[in-house]
């Protein structure tokens, strides 16, 4: 009976709030009549209201500040407003249609809608992610061993023309065609570690893998099947009593209930995708927080506790040369979230070293000589000016950007969509007749110029381009997927 | 409104097989470029050349250098099979077809919009011009469109033998969508089929027709259509009509358009049934101002049969009316043909739709 009460309490409550609010219905503001636009706006409309009509309509804040002071005539920006009110709280705000759009689209153009009006709801990020577990309901329809990934789709023993496509082919339609056995489709190709989506395209047909549990949205009606090509092992022998074990570390934000270790005869194990990279880690063994046994690295957390250090991939090795005086070299970058002691660095007999496992890609450091902090003397690239100056590095660079001509140019820069065409970075680096600098770039079209002594220049060993807005053109660049 | 309208060529007829083409190349082009701006890059894998084409191509489609158009060689082994599907890849509210053009592989978009081949200047620079065409838009703006021909174009099953095409620039697609565009895919090359575009599958169905206009061999049985209409073609574009607000309205049907467009001078009657729901100052291809209203049209109908949940964009479309010489009151791209399975019949000039049911998948 309570409950009730308090129901028809809040009901009064809304009734008599309602009327006091004014009616905001978007459907209802605005039209277009005999080239002319029209907004029946309500004066009583609150200030987030009018936020929200200024949003819907790309209205200008003065110009909905003009109506709400009660101007009949307001000109911004060389467009000509009128109000005129048509009762004691409604007005219509008007104005002569711009010729839409200026450049009226011809036959052979392409109607495309800002991604604000497409439908695509979350549209697709690249993400690119740090671990990943697959999920396959059949054991046989997918292996991955040795670098070769063997696909089956069983059945559909009628279709006549069964293909693969993924990610890892760029979605192509007709470069991976299945091959019949007795009771399916199979196909093996090369792949590197890695996650993958991918669809099976039978007679014409896109079909998800029927047998893959693991999907997700293509951002359309449909899905894509996902999986994952193993890198990692991970293995803790013993524990066999434990009920459960779970693997928790910096790759998967030290997530509690995610990753369940597998019992096997003398331990626990469990096999996944890992990023290349340096990541810490623990095992959870009935709530309890053990690191690794069979793991000798171990790095401090900063709380007076240790976890275990795992790297996937080639490590590097950092090196400072000279500075033997010095009590304390730290490596520092934004691999690191610029950590200004994690990475203490070791003393040679030359100098000062680090060992670190790092994916591909593009890094920014500098070492921490006692307290100071330095660029990489022996490292020619370099981003940014004076004290931001930092030390860049393209590990496992996919391109290089290589001019032949121009060996008599003080400065060359190369600048493109890869960094907001910023004309001060890159700076490249003259070796004998070429000026190259290397860089690391995911898969996706760029486009680039070299900017040769304050003069901007298409890549002359570069046939592909286009034209720019400035009616000159810029090179074209497509890095394709490994 | 001043604009200016220039044509190069006039419209030429040219005798082959009994049937009257109409030459290309009176079609005024403006300098390419998409009207509005999409800031977003969708993820979109970058395209891997592919090295297999399937074989067992179905059928052969030849023209020749001064005409445009195709025609069928029916016979031997090519001649076997009677339908093909294509599998559409997806880039936002956009379909791309893998085909190989001469050595080169890639994505074509899918644009009944586009009266012919058309290919990116960005990769086929160095293709021969046989022609050239001044295009002049209405900001004065020009450019050049080059023709060019294509030996040999190979499409799943079907295969083209010297097609002309234009050459233009198509980066800002790319640039949007972060896809690699190698050219448009349009509606010439479909010339003498029957086409079934299924947008929710991502098909595209193309079948062979005998000479009245109907399917041959197995795949005879009829579409079953909840709606028919009449096409006219004119110039390689389609055109349909549709009701709005009681008024009979012309509408070019364009795959290449990611939303469909009403003109803004319609009718008051055909305004008034339009419930407008965003408008945007936009910038367009370079420096150019748009002002782009956005809304539902409640009130859509072919024939008899209301469509619901059409939407559309707003904007004036006199001076492509002009353009294709033929009066348009609108166009339908995307919204439309995402409303079931379009059945399009280029010997029959027939449309025939059947629509997606509510819950069916």
């Amino acid at each position: 009976m309570k409950k009730q009460a308090t129901y028809i309490l809040t009901l009064i409550f809304l009734l008599s709030v309602f009327p006091v609010l004014a009616q905001f219905n978007p459907k209802t503001i605005c039209r277009v009549e005999n080239g002319k636009i029209y907004f029946r706006i309500d004066l009583n409309w609150t200030k987030a209201q009018q936020k929200e009509l200024i949003r819907l309509f790309d209205l200008d804040t003065i110009v909905v500040q003009g109506v709400y002071n009660g101007k009949e005539n307001i000109t911004v920006k060389g467009t000509s407003w009128q109000v005129v009110k048509l009762n004691d709280h409604l007005v219509e705000l008007s104005k002569l249609l711009a010729a839409m759009p200026v450049r009226a689209p011809s036959s052979n153009d392409i109607i495309m809608l800002d991604d604000r009006w497409l439908n695509a709801e979350g549209a697709a990020e690249r993400v690119s992610v740090t671990f990943g577990v697959n999920r396959f309901t059949r054991y046989s329809v997918f292996q991955y061993s040795r670098g070769i990934a063997r696909f089956f789709l069983p059945g559909n023993l009628n279709a006549k023309q069964v293909f693969l496509s993924g990610s890892f082919n760029a979605w192509s339609t007709t470069n991976l065609k299945m091959n019949p056995c007795d009771s399916g489709w199979t196909i093996s190709l090369k792949l590197l570690p890695g996650k993958y989506s991918y669809k099976y395209i039978i007679d014409g047909k896109w079909t998800p893998d029927p047998y893959n549990r693991l999907k997700e949205s293509d951002t359309y009606d449909s899905y894509n099947s996902v999986l994952y090509c193993y890198n990692y092992l991970f293995r803790l022998k013993g524990y066999s009593s434990a009920h459960k074990v779970i693997l928790a570390g910096s790759f998967n934000n030290w997530n509690e209930k995610e990753l369940k270790m597998i019992p096997l005869a003398g331990g626990w194990a469990l096999s996944l995708y890992l990023r290349e990279g340096t990541y810490i880690y623990k095992y959870i063994v009935d709530d309890a927080w053990i690191t690794d046994p069979q793991n000798e690295l171990k790095r401090p957390d900063g709380k007076g506790n240790f976890n275990s250090v795992m790297g996937i991939g080639d490590s590097l090795i950092f090196r400072l040369n000279g500075f033997l005086s010095a009590k304390k070299v730290i490596l520092s970058g934004n691999f690191n979230n610029w950590n200004e002691a994690e990475l203490e660095m070791e003393k040679t007999a030359q100098g000062w070293q680090l060992w670190y496992v790092l994916g591909p890609g593009n890094y920014e450091y500098k070492f921490i000589v006692d307290g100071k902090w330095m660029t990489d003397p022996a490292n020619p690239n370099s981003t940014g000016e004076g004290e931001y100056q930092n030390s860049v590095l393209a590990h496992k660079a996919n391109h290089v950007f290589t001019l032949n001509k121009y060996p008599q140019a003080n400065k060359v820069i190369v600048t493109g969509s890869f960094n907001g065409w910023n004309k001060s970075n890159f700076k490249m680096v003259k070796k004998g007749e070429t000026w190259t600098f290397p860089i690391y770039l995911i898969p996706g079209k760029y486009s680039y110029k070299f900017i040769v002594d304050d003069e901007w220049i298409l890549d002359p060993a570069n046939e592909l381009w286009e034209t720019n807005e400035y009616g000159t053109g810029n090179s074209v660049l497509w890095v394709e997927p490994r | 409104m001043g604009m200016e309208i220039i044509f190069r060529t006039s419209l030429t007829f040219v005798e082959n097989s009994g049937m009257k083409i109409p030459l290309q190349g009176n079609r005024l082009t403006f300098f390419p470029g998409a009207i509005l701006v999409a800031v977003f890059m969708l993820l979109a894998p970058a395209g891997q050349r592919a090295e297999k084409v399937p074989d067992n191509p179905c059928f052969i489609i030849t023209s020749t250098l001064s005409f445009p158009g195709i025609s069928f060689r029916t016979g031997g082994a090519m001649g076997e099979l009677e339908m093909v599907i294509i599998p559409l890849k997806r880039v936002g509210n956009l379909f791309m077809i893998e085909a190989k053009i001469d050595d080169e592989t890639g994505n074509f978009l899918f644009d009944t919009g586009a009266s012919q081949l058309v290919l990116n200047t960005t990769y086929f620079r160095k293709y021969i011009t046989i022609d050239e065409t001044e295009a002049r838009g209405v900001t004065g703006l020009t450019g050049s469109i080059r023709r060019t021909t294509v030996k040999r174009m190979q499409v799943a099953g079907l295969i083209y033998n010297n097609i002309t095409a234009d050459v233009t620039e198509l980066g800002h697609i790319e640039n949007r969508r972060g896809v690699k565009v190698l050219g448009l895919f349009g509606l010439s090359m479909l010339k003498g089929l029957e086409m079934v575009i299924d947008l929710k599958n991502n098909e595209l169905r193309l079948y062979r027709l005998d000479k009245d206009g109907n399917r041959i061999g197995a795949h005879r049985e009829e579409f079953r259509a909840d709606i028919t209409a009449k096409v006219v073609e004119y110039h390689n574009v389609l055109f349909m009509k549709a009701r709005i607000g009681g008024k009979e309205l012309d509408f070019c049907l364009d795959t290449g358009a990611e939303s469909n467009v009403l003109n803004c001078y319609a009718p008051r009657k055909v305004m008034s049934t339009v419930t407008i729901l965003r408008r945007s100052d936009m910038m367009g291809v370079g420096t150019d101002k748009a002002e782009v209203l956005f809304g539902d049209l409640n009130d859509f109908n072919v024939g008899e049969h209301p469509i619901p949940g059409m939407q559309a964009i707003i904007a004036s479309l006199n001076a492509l009316a002009t353009s294709y010489g033929y009066p348009i009151d609108g166009m339908l791209g995307y919204d439309f043909f995402s409303k079931g399975k379009v059945c399009i019949n280029l010997v029959k000039n027939e449309l025939k739709i059947s629509l997606n049911k509510a819950g069916k998948n």
